[in-house]
This record gives structure tokens, C-alpha cells and sequence, in this order.
């Protein structure tokens, strides 16, 4: 239930309505009145202020002053009349209503007209600004270009100034060329050395400046030329110089290097270097050397080549205990179980060595293609021909021009081809 | 980098524009003249030089000559100036020295290189320097050679790689240093980086430094003084300014580098008239001109008391991007200051004037 205020007090004169209402201690804002042209409200919950006033009021221009406790309205009337009292006296419930609701209504329609009102001129504002900054805009651009076209056209006729004296210096030139040499060496050689020094200063004078002077040119041409003549030096002796270039791990160009692979790659191979998977105890009866993985990599490596492919297989075996890391290791094991037939290992082997060799860059590409030519002989020996074609295609996109690879790959094509046909 | 103001900063003003029918690879004035020179490599693959003549305008052709093969690269520098010969590399390797007035035969030619002549280079004509006229050539097969037109079919110097090294391309050639009769230095940038000076007097290795990426031009800011300043530009847009007055024994010579453009720089040209300044031209067709600034002291002594010296600073005047493609070749003339050519890849050349020069 709302409180009433009726505690107000009012004016009027012949135009406007003056009413002071208290307001008992509530603080009051601007949202808190409401006011259309009939009607007058004030809401702070919980007090209430309404009058349907006697006759319409102007409610765009009336005004409330909030202060000191009260609000003091100052309303100017419609129509200049005095009032007889401030609110309509004998107004029914529903009429009050009515008009509450049209009152309302009509605030409402108010204030969308206004919103919209406003949106129009803000669009025709900006509209208006665009186009003075773009006509601005066009004015600079426009001066720039001016600018820039009388420098151009100024600089288009210095230009074809200087270059007609050019073409007459050289016209000059040849004619002054062609009676000199009419005449005898004799005098030329006598005048030679009285005028060298007179016309070489002109002409280092006007070298300055922006043109030369032309009869200066054309006699001392042809004196400077003798000069010349005699005193170019030789040849120089002939020699050779050699050059080296700045090495690189990976011979290419920044341009063409794929830098962080082949730096993963020599870290990897860094990495490997360093591990030693040590069984202290089995270890500890061998000797020093027998503890390299790389002394006895090559303790294989002459194992195979004088045949004994059991004893190498034991000697990567070892290096493989002591460092698993290394390719190479897997590799040459590989052989070995390939000579020895146990193509199964073999494949194994290749397999794991491929494994190592990642990130493929052309430093391990030697090491990459044997792989896969030992890993694709052991497919095929084990009649798994399209496997092995496989590893033979890997092996060709490393190396393209290798003949046998070709040939064997060739091979195993036909060999799979007559198995299809015959099955 | 400081900056010059707005209005005052030199401007590039295109001046002609001129499609052509073949590739061009390198562009050059004639030296006293308002004439030009265009060489390339027609779509057929034969070797083309045009002389052009600029009216007004527009650029005419005075003549068109049509070689069996196409050529890469060309100077002026080892002929006199009545002479006005042209010395070309093709892609053949073929050293030719052309008399523009009787262009049939060659007055000079040589097969020079096994591989395509990427640059080249003459010192000691045009009334520049002193000592014999000499052309250098820089090739793919990894050789640079120094050849005098008085001396038939072998080089006068010969910078090869090793026995058994592996060989790179050399990319770009440039002489310095021809300040008397004796001295002369030529400096060398290869695909893989190395930039090597030579010093011709002595027969010698002077100096060799790499700087990572493949170098596509080097220029000594005057060929006929005590070097001074080498500008070395690079691949991704990076180029090195070596100042050349102080060898330090282990540390070389000392230089500031400036990323300026995206892509590669493929020409750095200076200015004949100052030497402080010059243009560099990128691949995305873009030029940039420079201006360095030398620092208080140019050299000054480290903890062992040896001399090095200290680099300056770049200032970047002006850019302007003129094509979507590289520019692959660039030429100031020797008579106008300002006026340059240039040509790039979409078949074009284009005669610029830079302004306001003066003012720098």
C-alpha cells in the first residue's frame, strides 16, 4: 500500500502552475516523476504522489526542481486560463484510469518519436561528417598531386635541356673531330703540349659544374686519348688465386637447408654417442677396448668382410648391449643375418636401424638406403614380394640413378605379376 | 634512423614507362648521353640489346640487335668515352666487348666461363680511375676472372675454388680500390653467403666473411678512390654496409645491416654524384633509397690496441613500390643527378628521376 503525499501546496498564475511538494525525507530522482499533459505523477516507493490535473500543461517544457526535501514543478499551461483547482475534482475511479493509461500511452509514444527523431539526426551527422572529411581528404591528395606534377614537368624540361646541349656537345664534337684530323700530326703534338695544360683545367672545371664546355671536350678527347695510349700500363701478369669456401656440417646454403631437422638429427646422433647401457657386472671381465661400441663395430665390420658373419653378429650384439642408439650398429647386423639367412632377424634389424635414422636428411641417406635394400632382400628371400618392392621403392626415391636398385626392383615387379597370373 | 621531413624528403618521379617484348636482365646508360641500353633474353631464347633514346616522354629505339644467346649481364666501365664499347656476359658464358655502331662481330670475345656469367664488372674507362681497363666476371661455375681486352682467350687473374672443393656460384662481382695504376681489389658474393675480397695487386686473398644468406649484389660506393664503403645485399631482405677504411687483423671490417624489405634485395646502386647515398631493389618491386651517416670517429682502438673501425648509421629517405615484380636491375646515369633506370621482370623499364637531392 503505497503513502500517500498530500501535503502539497500550489500556485498559479496565468500561464504556468507552480507546486511544491514535500516530500517527507525520501530522496527523490529524475526517473521518479512521471509527467504527460494531463497527468502528473510522482513514485517513491513507498510514497505516491498523482493528480490528473485540471487542464493540459506544455510537458516538454515544464519543469521540476529537486531540492532541499521537495520537488518544485513549475508546469505552463496549454492554454492560459486560471485554474480552479489543481486536479479534476469529480473524477470517478474509471475515468482516472482512462486517463492514468492514456497518459501513459502517450509518454510512451513520446518517447519512441524522440528516440527516433534522435537516430535520424545522428545518421544525417554522421553522414555530414563523412562527407566533409572525404572532401578534405580529396583536397590533400589533390594538392599532393599537384605537387607532385609540377615536379615532374619541372623536372621532364630540365631534362630535355640537358639533354639537347648534350646532343649538341656531341654534334660539336665530331665536327671538331673530323677537322682535326685533317690536319698534321706535327702541329697537333707542338699544340699538344702548350694547350694539355690549358684545356685539361677547363675540362676538370666544367666537369663540375653541370655541362662541359663543349670546344674544351672535343680538343682535349683527342689529346687525352694519346695520353692515354702511352700511359696505360701492361697487361697484368696472369695468376691465379685460390679460393676456398666457408664449410658448413651440411653443405647447403641457408636458403636451401632444412636447418632444424638436420640440427634434431645431430643432436640425436650427439645424444647417442654418450649413452653407454651398462651391465656392470656382466662387463666387468672384458677388456677396455671391448667396452667401445665403435672399436667393436669395427671388430664386426672385418668379421664380415673375412666371412665369419657368427662372430660379427656377436661383436655388434655386444656393442648393441653397451649402446643402443646407434644405427649403424643395426645396420651392419642386419648383413650379417642376411648372409646368415635368418631373414626374419634381418628384417628386425633393418627395421629398427630406420627407426634410429629419423629425421631423414641427406646426411643419413647412405645409411637409410642400405636399409632398405637389406630389409627388402630379406622380404623378398621370404617371398613377401610386395613388402619387399616396397622397400625397394623407399630405396630408389633416396637415390634415383642407382642401376641395380632399378633393376631388382624391376624384378620383383615381374615376379609379383607372375604370381598374380598364376594364382 | 632519423627522419627527413615530409615535403623536403627526395621524391621518385616515374618518368617514362616502356613495355618490352623480352626479358630484361640488366639496364645501363650510355655514358654521356640521354641513351640507354636494355639487355635480355628473348621468349625464344636468343639474346636481345636495345638502345633506346629518351624524347620527352617517351623512350625511342634507336636500334635492336639480336644475339644467338641470351645475355645476363653488361658494363660500360672498362671503355673510353669515345669508344663507349659494351662489354656483355651471356648465358653461355661468352665475354663479349660490342661496337655499338657495327655490332656484328664482337671487337673482344672470349668463352670465359663453362656456366652462365651472372655478373660483371669494368674499371679503369670512361675517364674514372686510373691504371689498364679491366673486366671482371663472376660466374655460376664458382670461377671470377679478370680479363684486359688487349689480351686475347686467358684471363689476367683467376679466383677458382680449390681442387676437390665443392664449388658455388658466385652471384655478383664489383671493383674497388683503383685509386693509382697499381692497386685494384675486386669483391666477389657467392650463393652460399661468402663474400671475398681480392686484391689484385698483391695476387691475394684480402679478406672473406659470410654472411648466411646467398648475396646478390656488391658495390663499392666509387670504384676509383681508397675503398671507403661496400655495400653487400642479400636474400630475406637483409643488406650489409661494410665500412672499409680499418682492417681489423681477426675481426674484419666493421658493418651495420638493415632489414629493410621482405624479399630478396637484388641491386644496390650508388648515387655517382654523393656517394653517401644509394637505392636498393627488392623483390616485390620496391625501391628504398638511403643515406648513411658516418659516425663521430670511424675507427678506434680494442683491448689488444689494434685499429677497428666503427660503423655508422642508415637513414632510410624515401620507397616507393613500383611493379608487383623484382627489380632486377638498376642505374643511375653518371650525367643527371637523379635520373636512373630501372628494369624488373614484368618486361618492363622504367626511367625514374629522384628529386630534391640536392637538399640532402
Amino acid at each position: 500500500m503505497p503513502v500517500w503525499l498530500r501535503e502539497h501546496s500550489w500556485r498559479q498564475s496565468l500561464s504556468a502552475v507552480y507546486l511544491s511538494l514535500p516530500l517527507r525525507g525520501a530522496r527523490a530522482t529524475a526517473a521518479n516523476i512521471f509527467c504527460s499533459e494531463q497527468y502528473l505523477k510522482v513514485s517513491i516507493p513507498p510514497f505516491l504522489f498523482e493528480a490528473v490535473l485540471y487542464a493540459p500543461i506544455d510537458d516538454t517544457n515544464s519543469t521540476a526542481k529537486i531540492g532541499n526535501g521537495d520537488i518544485f514543478f513549475t508546469l505552463y499551461k496549454k492554454e492560459p486560463a486560471m485554474w480552479d483547482s489543481l486536479t479534476l475534482a469529480n473524477a470517478d475511479k474509471e475515468k482516472l484510469q482512462h486517463l492514468r493509461e492514456n497518459a501513459v500511452l502517450k509518454a510512451q509514444e513520446k518517447a519512441k518519436e524522440e528516440t527516433e527523431a534522435k537516430k535520424i539526426t545522428k545518421q544525417e551527422n554522421k553522414k555530414y561528417a563523412l562527407e566533409a572529411t572525404m572532401k578534405l581528404e580529396e583536397a590533400e591528395r589533390k594538392r599532393i598531386e599537384d605537387l607532385k606534377e609540377k615536379e615532374r614537368q619541372k623536372v621532364t624540361k630540365e631534362l630535355e635541356l640537358w639533354k639537347n646541349q648534350q646532343k649538341d656537345g656531341d654534334k660539336y664534337k665530331s665536327i671538331q673531330a673530323k677537322e682535326e684530323l685533317h690536319e698534321e700530326k706535327e702541329p697537333l703534338k707542338e699544340r699538344k703540349n702548350e694547350k694539355m695544360n690549358k684545356t685539361r683545367v677547363p675540362n676538370e672545371g666544367s666537369s663540375k659544374t653541370r655541362l662541359r664546355s663543349t670546344r674544351g671536350r672535343g680538343s682535349c678527347s683527342i689529346f687525352s686519348q694519346d695520353l692515354k695510349e702511352e700511359q696505360l700500363p701492361a697487361p697484368r701478369a696472369a695468376a691465379t688465386i685460390e679460393v676456398t669456401f666457408t664449410p658448413r656440417v651440411f653443405p647447403t646454403a641457408l636458403r636451401e637447408s632444412r636447418v632444424a631437422e638436420e640440427e634434431e638429427w645431430l643432436h640425436k646422433q650427439a645424444e647417442a654417442r654418450r649413452i653407454i647401457n651398462s651391465d656392470l657386472s656382466e662387463l666387468e671381465d672384458l677388456k677396455e677396448e671391448e667396452k667401445n661400441p665403435d672399436w667393436l663395430k669395427d671388430k664386426g665390420n672385418k668379421m664380415f668382410a673375412m666371412g665369419d658373419y657368427l662372430g660379427a653378429v656377436n661383436a655388434y650384439n655386444l656393442a648393441v648391449r653397451l649402446n643402443n642408439k646407434l644405427p649403424l650398429l643395426y645396420l651392419n647386423r642386419a648383413a650379417c643375418h642376411l648372409k646368415l639367412r635368418n631373414l626374419h632377424k634381418a628384417i628386425e634389424d633393418s627395421s629398427k636401424a630406420l627407426e634410429l635414422l629419423t629425421p631423414p636428411v641427406p646426411d643419413n641417406e647412405n645409411a637409410r638406403l642400405k636399409a632398405h635394400v637389406r630389409r627388402g632382400t630379406a622380404f623378398c628371400q621370404l617371398e613377401l614380394y610386395t613388402e619387399g618392392l616396397q622397400d625397394y621403392e623407399a630405396a630408389l626415391k633416396i637415390d634415383p640413378k642407382n642401376k641395380i636398385i632399378e633393376e631388382d626392383a624391376e624384378k620383383i615387379r615381374q615376379l609379383i605379376q607372375g604370381t598374380m597370373q598364376s594364382s | 634512423m632519423s627522419a627527413v621531413l615530409g615535403p623536403e624528403r627526395p621524391q621518385v618521379v616515374s618518368h617514362v614507362q616502356q613495355a618490352l617484348s623480352y626479358t630484361v636482365f640488366d639496364c645501363k646508360w650510355v655514358p654521356r648521353s640521354a641513351r640507354l641500353m636494355c639487355l635480355g633474353s628473348a621468349a625464344r631464347g636468343t639474346g636481345v640489346i636495345q638502345l633506346y633514346e629518351l624524347h620527352g616522354a617517351r623512350l625511342e629505339v634507336l636500334r635492336e640487335i639480336e644475339k644467338p644467346k641470351p645475355i645476363k649481364c653488361g658494363t660500360f666501365g672498362a671503355t673510353s668515352l669515345q669508344q663507349r664499347y659494351l662489354a656483355t656476359g651471356d648465358f653461355d658464358g661468352n665475354l663479349n666487348i660490342w661496337n655499338l655502331e657495327a655490332p656484328e662481330i664482337p671487337v673482344y670475345s672470349v668463352k670465359g666461363h663453362k656456366e652462365i656469367i651472372n655478373s660483371i664488372d669494368g674499371v679503369g674507362g670512361l675517364g674514372i680511375g686510373e691504371g689498364a681497363p679491366e673486366i671482371v666476371t663472376g660466374s655460376r661455375d664458382g670461377t671470377v676472372k679478370v680479363w684486359d681486352p688487349r689480351q686475347n682467350d686467358t684471363p689476367v687473374a683467376n679466383m677458382e675454388p680449390a681442387q676437390g672443393e665443392s664449388k658455388r656460384d658466385c652471384w655478383t662481382v664489383a671493383f674497388g680500390n683503383a685509386y693509382n695504376q697499381e692497386e685494384r681489389v675486386v669483391c666477389a658474393g657467392y650463393d652460399n653467403g661468402d663474400i671475398k675480397l681480392f686484391d689484385l695487386k698483391t695476387m691475394s686473398l684480402r679478406w672473406e666473411t659470410n654472411i648466411k644468406n646467398g648475396v646478390c649484389s656488391v658495390e663499392f660506393d666509387r670504384k676509383d678512390i681508397n675503398m671507403n664503403k661496400l655495400v653487400a645485399t642479400s636474400l630475406e631482405g637483409k643488406f650489409h654496409v661494410f665500412d672499409m677504411r680499418t682492417q681489423h687483423p681477426t675481426k674484419g671490417f666493421a658493418s651495420v645491416s638493415e632489414k629493410a624489405q621482405k624479399s630478396t634485395i637484388w641491386q644496390v646502386r650508388h648515387l655517382p654524384q654523393n656517394r653517401d647515398i644509394f637505392m636498393t631493389s627488392g623483390g616485390s618491386g620496391s625501391l628504398h633509397l638511403w643515406k648513411y651517416e658516418y659516425p663521430a670517429q670511424r675507427s678506434k682502438k680494442d683491448s689488444e690496441g689494434s685499429e677497428m673501425g666503427v660503423a655508422g648509421s642508415l637513414s632510410l629517405l624515401q620507397n616507393v613500390t613500383l611493379s608487383t615484380q623484382p627489380i632486377s636491375s638498376l642505374d643511375w646515369s653518371p650525367d643527371k643527378k637523379g635520373l636512373c633506370v630501372c628494369g624488373a621482370f614484368d618486361q618492363t623499364v622504367r626511367v625514374l628521376i629522384v628529386t630534391k637531392l640536392n637538399k640532402i
